[in-house]
Formats: C-alpha cells, structure tokens, sequence
C-alpha cells in the first residue's frame, strides 16, 4: 500500500485534532460518568484513557527519539510495510465505524481500577498536542526508513509511516468505545 | 496551481497591489492543500501555522466552552484569508477550532515564510497591515451587532451580508454565529421565506 507522505500526515493529524475535540468535551462529563462500566469485565472511559496513555508514552517517547536523530530527507512517497499494513488494518474500524475484530490488551497497557480521572484526562490531552507536534516535525523526515520499535518486543520494529497511522487507529479504535460507554451508561 | 495563485493575486490586488518582484517572492512557497468536510485543520490549544487562503468551500472557527457549548466565530468561504490569524500572528496556543464544513480546496503560506517575506519587504507588511485592518473593522462591527441588534435584525444583516451561507452551512451553525437559539433561527427562516 502507497501513501503521499504528506497526505498521510494531514489525515493522521486531523484525526487527532477530532480526538482532542472529542476529549475536550469529555471535561463536561462528571468523574462518576468517566467511572461508569458498561459491565463489570469492560473498561470505564478512564480506563481506556489510562490505556491510550500508556501507548502515548511508549510511542511519542520512541518517535521523538528517533526523528532527533534523523539525517534524511522527506520522500514523496511512502510504502507500508507488511506487518506495519497488518497492525494497521487490525485496528482499524469498519466504515461504519464498528470494530472489525475484538481483542484483548497485553497485560502491561491493561489500566488499573484505581484512577486519577484528570490527570489522565489531561495527561492524554498533553500527548495529543506532542503528536501534532511531532507530526509537524515529520513532514521533514522520511517516513520509510525512520524505524520505531514497538511496545510489544523493542527488536520489532515498524517503519514510521506504520507507526503513525497503525496509533492513529489504535486511539480512533478506543475514542469509539469511549462513545459506546458513555451513550450505554445513559439507559 | 497558477490559476489558484492568479485568484489570490487578484484578491491582494483589492487590498494593497503587489509589485512584480514582491508578488514573485510572495507566491514562491505556497502550496496547494485540501480538506474533507468537517476536517478539523487547527485545534484550540495549537497554534496557527498557516495564512489559508480559500478557493473551494466554506470552513468556520469555533469556540468550545463549558458544557459543550459552541460558539461559531466566524464563516470563511472563497475568496477570503483563513485559519486562525491571531495565533498565527502572536504565536499564542489558538482559542478556536478552525474546520471545514464542506470539501474545501485552498493554497497555504506557513508562518516561518510569512515572517520572513514581512521582514524582507516594506510592501508585504504594507499589504499584511491593511488586511489586518480590514478584519478588524469587520470584527469589531460584528461585536457591536452581537451586543445591540435583536435577533432579528442580526439575521437580517446576514441576509445582506452573505445571503448564500444559507444554502451552503447547516443552519445550526449559522444560529450559533448569530448567538441565536436554534429554535428562534428556524422561526425567523420561516417569517422570511414567507
């Protein structure tokens, strides 16, 4: 699968822009409605705010790293790779915005019962305004040979172009389900 | 591309015209940007990086307050400047969202080129000076109506300023432009049409 490097970071920024929307208005949520679970074995929205947050340091730290270091120049093009393209389509969302496949969350990014709502709240909303800058900063990097590690295994490695889109999808995946909580939680 | 340049040209040229050697340094580092509707291009607590200038679409900035309530601040649709200028220009974190609201089409200028091109030359500043006052005297004429007018004598200057917004913008967003409840939008339409 092809992108044009910077089309591909307009989407991804976009997309995180609609996040920050989406959690600014959470703020006019009361903490009980954040705490709430649909079922007992499901996430509350701060937990899975607690989750995202996990993969924001993981990934945000990664990426800065890698692109401090980076010496070459922006392609035009950019090239998925395969596994890259497979974490991606994994988790992404059908076009009506359902989850293609249900999955389970590694043991170390499951969230703890005892949270802190805002400071989570606003720890994600800090990362967010870090990606963006970050993106910003990319626009001048090349997105297939920069190599980011995974929070799986650190010798598993995604190119950047992966890494971006592959997170992107990984919080639309639970800004959805943010939703399905809060709107199940009214009834 | 160089007709979208030949539209801005012309659009500076109603402001302060642009000599040949200004307008090729001006034009040399825009670039050509598009949108889906309702893409959010700046988000409040970023800060503007780019002077837009539209040629396709109609886009707005937004202010989200307490309890998810929104204001719309201001419609732009071509040809016109857009982005959130005062973050652009005071490097401050943006208070508004800046979206489309349909398929938009625009050239864009980042900041760092915009500086440089006002320092460089007298001309650009000169031009950048009277497009500042011009919105600002559309600004300001605009809180005086927000503050005095009745509802209806807010619509009826819309109607007169920019009839077409209400074929182009869903009509909740026009109430909250006007700082009209959505319902009382609806009965004013409904007077009018009649």
């Amino acid at each position: 699968m092809k992108y044009n490097s910077q089309q591909l970071l307009d989407n991804v920024a976009s997309d995180t822009r609609a996040i920050l929307l989406q959690v600014e208005k959470l703020k006019s949520k009361s903490e009980t409605e954040l705490r709430i679970k649909a079922a007992p074995d499901t996430w509350s929205a701060a937990q899975v705010l607690q989750h995202l947050n996990f993969y924001c340091t993981h990934y945000l730290n990664e990426i800065e790293k890698a692109i401090n270091g980076n010496q070459k120049p922006s392609v035009e093009e950019f090239k998925a790779g395969w596994l890259g393209n497979y974490f991606t389509n994994l988790m992404k969302l059908k076009p009506d915005g359902v989850v293609k496949k249900k999955m389970k969350s590694p043991k170390n990014a499951m969230p703890s019962e005892i949270i802190d709502v805002n400071s989570e709240m606003n720890n994600f909303i800090s990362h967010q305004h870090h990606f963006l800058n970050l993106l910003e900063i990319c626009r001048s990097v090349n997105l297939n040979s920069v190599l980011i590690p995974t929070s799986l295994y650190s010798f598993i490695q995604l190119k950047l172009g992966d890494t971006l889109m592959f997170f992107n999808e990984h919080q639309k995946r639970h800004m959805k389900q943010i939703n399905r909580v809060l709107e199940i939680k009214q009834y | 591309m160089q007709s979208d340049l030949e539209s801005l040209r012309k659009f500076i040229a109603g402001i302060h015209p642009l000599n040949d050697a200004e307008w090729t340094a001006f034009t040399e580092h825009w670039q050509p940007h598009i949108a889906k509707r309702k893409t959010i291009l700046t988000a409040a607590g970023e800060t503007e990086r780019y002077v837009y200038f539209v040629l396709e679409g109609v886009q707005r900035a937004f202010y989200l307050g307490e309890n998810e309530r929104e204001a719309t601040i201001v419609f732009t649709y071509p040809p016109s400047f857009s982005g959130v200028p005062d973050s652009l220009l005071t490097g401050l974190s943006s208070t508004f969202y800046f979206e489309t609201l349909t398929a938009s089409r625009f050239i864009r200028l980042h900041s760092d080129h915009l500086f440089r091109l006002m320092e460089q030359h007298e001309n650009i500043r000169v031009f950048i000076t009277k497009a500042l006052a011009h919105t600002l005297h559309g600004v300001l004429k605009r809180q005086a109506e927000i503050q005095v007018f009745s509802s209806e004598e807010k619509f009826k200057a819309l109607l007169k300023r920019s009839p077409h917004l209400l074929n182009l913008v869903p009509h909740k967003y026009i109430a909250s432009y006007l700082g009209i409840d959505a319902t009382n939008f609806s009965k004013l339409l409904a007077n009018t049409s009649i």
